[in-house]
């Protein structure tokens, strides 16, 4: 059970309450007012390696998030457990605050994706946060690739996320950021009011690896800007954490260019203290991202598990 | 003696000054030649083709180090006047943290350690000494931000002093390599400069007022120019 005193989504309410790019939306909202049932979204995911597979053996959730049970879907990686995370909502409103925790046991392996896009809906009062907590024991893996986010024009969020990770243990860990919806109207394309992205990793002994946090707001600072966006629309954050040896490799072949005509951009770098890498891509079309996103992938199952990707869903 | 036209007492201001230009000088030898912040990549990939481009790339490092490097830089001040090497050396891992391309991380590593061994031969004094040891130690990865920082703390020069000059050598090592990677005069680069650092003032504010968790930025291609930067066959600049 949850103690009713500390409930997990209190860690994102702290969140916004503290950031000085938050400070002026702090109003609430004339619906429900923030933090109320149905806007505190819970989900804690506990994989465990059993007899040659992946289980997901601890699962508590509140709604608007929602797991079914894990798949084993996967041919490649028969083991693997899959998980869809589901958002009864589908979609992020002004006062939702949502939690994740996730931890793999020794030697797990999961994938973790979502059902469709996230919408964060326009807002004029608050803002929506979503506190994320990954932990992964060793020789644990974790593909968490989920569809873009889409913020809609005057959306404000916050993402914290914390990593744990052991040495041997790889973590695959995604963020498609799309500029909103820019084929709807002008005001779309990057239309967002706020957002920020933090995200920090450690050992489980504590000690520090890296820490990144973006914050991309669109009417403080040109996006459109030599060495910021462009003439990109669509942005790809890939984190691995992985052993050195095998994140070398993926580095060594992961490639980087900027090709200005085709509207795609990518490149790898090495995270400090020997963290594992950060991919990032940038796009005119989310498709072109995702496709970017989807070969690195490939190169670290590859390198790291020695398995291939499963085929692309077809309606995704 | 207080002379009409000078707000403050002269002696000690004109003091002050010649101090801050040594430390900020280009000439000052700390290997900022040798690194062109990406710009050598965004010449050869296209993304910075002339005066307008180079002003706005040299406008987002400008912004990105106001956002990240110079929050810590103040801090770093604020901890040297007290001589806290604890601290000194929390903010220093925090820097290093986010730095997160080799480069970046080579850059700051770099400059940081040159300008602290410096600081002990021109400068001196116990703090300069003990920071010198604990880089040289391995204790603390030494970033250019906090070497900055100290030196200018234990000789009282004020942290926007140090946030002037910080942001000055971002500019001038950007501009000092187009120079010599592209077709641009020492014309074009002067008033580029002048109109950046003309624009410096409310980034100290927002910087000094910040703490360290609010470090941040964005700038993805500038990011992606670095990973490309690494791959290049032919370099001129480490960076």
């Amino acid at each position: 059970m949850i103690p009713a005193a500390f409930p997990p989504w209190a860690r994102a309410e702290t969140l916004g309450a503290s950031m000085p790019e938050f400070a002026s939306f702090q109003d609430e909202p004339p619906q429900m007012s923030s933090g109320t049932v149905g806007k505190t979204g819970f989900l804690r995911l506990g994989f465990e390696h059993r007899s040659g597979q992946t289980i997901l053996a601890n699962l508590e959730r509140r709604v608007p998030y929602m797991v079914q049970r894990a798949l084993h879907c996967d041919e490649q990686m028969p083991g693997l457990a899959y998980v869809f995370l589901i958002t009864t909502t589908g979609c992020l409103l002004q006062g939702d605050r949502l939690a994740l925790d996730i931890t793999l046991r020794p030697r797990a392996q999961a994938h973790l994706t979502s059902q469709s896009a996230t919408k964060i809906h326009a807002m004029d009062a608050n803002y929506a946060a979503q506190s994320q907590t990954i932990a992964l024991a060793d020789d644990a893996y974790l593909e968490f690739l989920p569809e873009p986010v889409i913020p809609h024009r005057h959306s404000r969020f916050i993402s914290d996320t914390q990593i744990s990770v052991a040495p041997s243990a790889t973590l695959l860990l995604s963020e498609i950021i799309q500029p909103g919806r820019k084929h709807h109207h002008p005001d779309e394309c990057f239309g967002a009011t706020v957002l920020s992205v933090s995200t920090a990793a450690a050992r489980p002994d504590g000690r520090s690896l890296f820490a990144e946090k973006l914050v991309i707001e669109p009417r403080r600072y040109a996006m459109r800007q030599t060495g910021v966006m462009d003439s990109f629309d669509v942005f790809a954050n890939v984190i691995l954490c992985a052993p050195k040896d095998k994140a070398d490799r993926i580095h060594e072949r992961a490639g980087a260019d900027i090709d200005l005509a085709d509207g795609v951009a990518f490149g790898a770098c090495r995270l400090p203290n020997d963290a594992g890498l950060i991919f990032k891509v940038l796009g005119r079309e989310t498709a072109q991202v995702k496709a970017k996103v989807r070969e690195f992938w490939g190169l670290v199952r590859q390198e790291v598990i020695g398995a291939a990707l499963p085929p692309p869903y077809l309606w995704r | 003696m207080i002379i009409e036209n000078d707000a403050v007492d002269a002696s000690s201001s004109t003091a002050f000054l010649s101090r801050m230009l040594q430390f900020g000088d280009s000439m000052f030898p700390i290997g900022a030649f040798a690194f062109s912040s990406s710009l050598e990549s965004a010449i050869q990939e296209g993304v910075v083709t002339d005066a307008a481009t180079l002003r706005a790339f040299a406008r987002t490092a400008l912004e990105q180090a106001a956002r990240g490097d110079c929050i810590a830089l103040i801090a770093a001040h604020r901890a040297a006047t007290t001589s806290d090497i604890d601290t000194l050396a929390r903010i220093d891992a925090l820097v290093y943290a986010r730095k997160l391309s080799e480069e970046t991380r080579t850059m700051s590593v770099r400059m940081g350690k040159k300008f602290t061994e410096m600081g002990v031969e021109v400068v001196g004094g116990p703090l300069l000494c003990r920071w010198r040891e604990c880089i040289e130690t391995s204790v603390t990865p030494g970033c250019y931000p906090v070497a900055l920082a100290i030196s200018f703390a234990v000789q009282s020069l004020p942290a926007s002093q140090a946030f002037v000059v910080h942001q000055y050598g971002v500019a001038t090592t950007i501009l000092g390599a187009a120079l010599r990677l592209m077709k641009i005069s020492h014309i074009e680069t002067q008033k580029i400069l002048y109109e950046l650092t003309g624009q410096t003032g409310g980034m100290y504010e927002a910087a000094a007022t910040a703490r360290l968790s609010d470090m941040a930025g964005f700038a993805p291609l500038t990011e992606i120019l670095a990973a490309v930067h690494t791959r290049a066959h032919v370099r001129l600049f480490m960076s």
